[in-house]
């Protein structure tokens, strides 16, 4: 049984407000990009280093954000560390969350692609007379950012949709946040949501679209 | 020829009587003949709904879903209800009434119906004590939060943009709440007056202390259900005034929130 009447005009009254968030949200999971990829590439670089501590800590950073939910990472960068007197607002919470998660994951897939990449080409580099980080940065790092191009736009979208997990911390100008918002206000439940969701779809899509047209020009043989 | 018209007359009798019969059935109907009624119940929301120590819902809300289910003649059921999910249970059919301390406002009625006032909430300020406020006006400028979706978070939301300065946080669930007022992450909240000093005296949350009484106009809360049941919502209304008339919202009141005087339910000046 579901008896409901839709009424779109009293939910898409608020549309401007709800591409707002929508911004915001785009904020939050360019810059977590940004942000992951850096710390990724230093995981990455803390994992080959074959220091033991670095290492240490690069395992835990990967075994943390790729074990436990999101959510939690959240959480914790809000609640958390508030425990320890370091007040972080919801938005920097929720980019530290994502980022943390991020990092984790694209520094795995950064593990694979290196796989990927025959030993024979570091060694030939070093024989060229590179040093080892000239022959990383300029030999491996290139191919180890095109070969984990496409997984990097999956966690793209993922950090997207992870954004939603800010209203847990009390995020509420993001695209989710803004439409819980509107919801508690309205009790339009059932449009807002179903709009959010459609806007949610257009920009993953967008971004989809987008890396295959970055990828199509950028590695072009 | 004749013997057939007359079967064909008794069938199309029996079709109609037994559509005019499900299509006369309302949901008071329902609830009656399944024998129970579902109710959408807040049990993060200390002491309209929370759960004892065994885990079993208990409150002011729950004890009067069980009276409505008795006058009703049927079984109650509570079913949990987040504040933010209250409308999807309803649409969804997963419940039948909300007793879920719902603010009856103009932008809600309508979506759904309410039933008249069955509960009226007063609002206290209470300040994490780093903050040194005196009056509810120290607000101005703070950080603040509440509840996600409650009365007192959109009015908060509204002083918020009224007053140009200052930021508000809503969060998911009232322990949260407090617990960012505790840490400090906010500096003020808004919330009932029994959500206050139950959580005050709790011991759970150092550091805090209610403020001043928020000067809001009482938060009538009422039980809703789908907007076009009148039945039933003529039903939930007489159901309430009979709570008053026969004394079981005061003894409520009593046993759930302590002593004093419940709130008065009507509003002079005005019929409703």
């Amino acid at each position: 049984m579901f008896s409901y009447t839709f009424q779109w005009n009293q939910a898409l009254a608020r549309l401007p407000q709800m591409l707002e968030g929508a911004v915001v949200t785009m904020e939050v999971a360019i810059l977590s990009m940004v942000l992951g990829i850096i710390f990724a590439i230093t995981l990455t670089g803390f994992r080959l280093s074959g220091n033991k501590f670095l290492n240490g800590i690069a395992v835990t950073w990967v075994e943390i954000a790729r074990n436990t939910p999101a959510l939690f990472q959240i959480y914790m960068a809000h609640f958390g560390v508030a425990s320890f007197g370091i007040h972080f607002s919801p938005f920097t919470s929720l980019l530290i969350g994502i980022t943390f998660n991020n990092a984790g994951y694209l520094a795995e897939n950064f593990r694979g692609a290196l796989k990927a990449i025959p030993d024979t080409q570091t060694r030939a580099a070093r024989s060229l007379g590179m040093p080892a980080i000239m022959a990383f940065n300029n030999v491996i790092l290139p191919q180890m950012l095109r070969i984990s191009f496409l997984p990097m736009s999956n966690q793209m979208v993922w950090a997207v949709l992870m954004t939603s997990l800010g209203v847990t911390v009390g995020m509420n100008y993001d695209l989710y946040g803004v439409t819980q918002d509107l919801n508690a206000l309205t009790f339009r439940t059932f449009e807002l949501f179903a709009i959010a969701a459609v806007i949610f779809y257009i920009i993953v899509k967008i971004i989809n679209f987008g890396a295959r047209l970055i990828a199509a020009r950028l590695f072009r043989y | 020829m004749k013997k057939s018209v007359l079967l064909g007359g008794l069938f199309a009798a029996t079709c109609f009587a037994v559509t005019a019969n499900t299509a006369s059935a309302d949901m008071l109907d329902d609830i009656i003949a399944s024998g129970t009624l579902r109710c959408a119940v807040v049990l993060d929301f200390p002491p309209m709904g929370m759960r004892d120590a065994n885990n079993n819902p208990e409150g002011f809300d729950v004890d009067y879903c069980n009276d409505l289910a008795k006058a009703l003649g049927v079984k109650a059921e509570i079913v949990e209800t987040p504040f933010p999910e209250r409308i999807p249970a309803l649409m969804g059919g997963r419940v039948d009434v909300g007793v879920a301390s719902t603010s009856d406002t103009l932008e809600r009625a309508k979506t759904v119906g309410f039933s008249i006032p069955y509960y009226a909430f007063e609002n206290a300020v209470v300040g994490n004590d780093k903050a040194g406020m005196k009056t509810w006006e120290d607000m101005k400028g703070k950080t603040v939060g509440a509840t996600a979706g409650t009365y007192e978070a959109i009015w908060m939301e509204g002083k918020i943009k009224e007053w140009g300065t200052g930021e508000f946080r809503p969060y998911q669930t009232q322990a949260d709440v407090f617990l960012a007022l505790s840490q400090g992450q906010i500096e003020a909240t808004v919330s009932t007056v029994e959500v206050a000093e139950a959580n005050v005296k709790s011991g759970k949350f150092p550091g805090i202390a209610i403020v001043d009484k928020a000067p809001m106009v009482p938060d009538y809360v009422g039980l809703f259900t789908m907007r076009q049941e009148y039945g039933l919502i003529n039903y939930l209304n007489l159901f309430v005034n009979q709570q008053v008339r026969t004394g079981r919202y005061a003894e409520l009141y009593k046993k759930w929130v302590g002593e004093g005087k419940p709130a008065d339910l009507s509003i002079s000046g005005v019929y409703r």
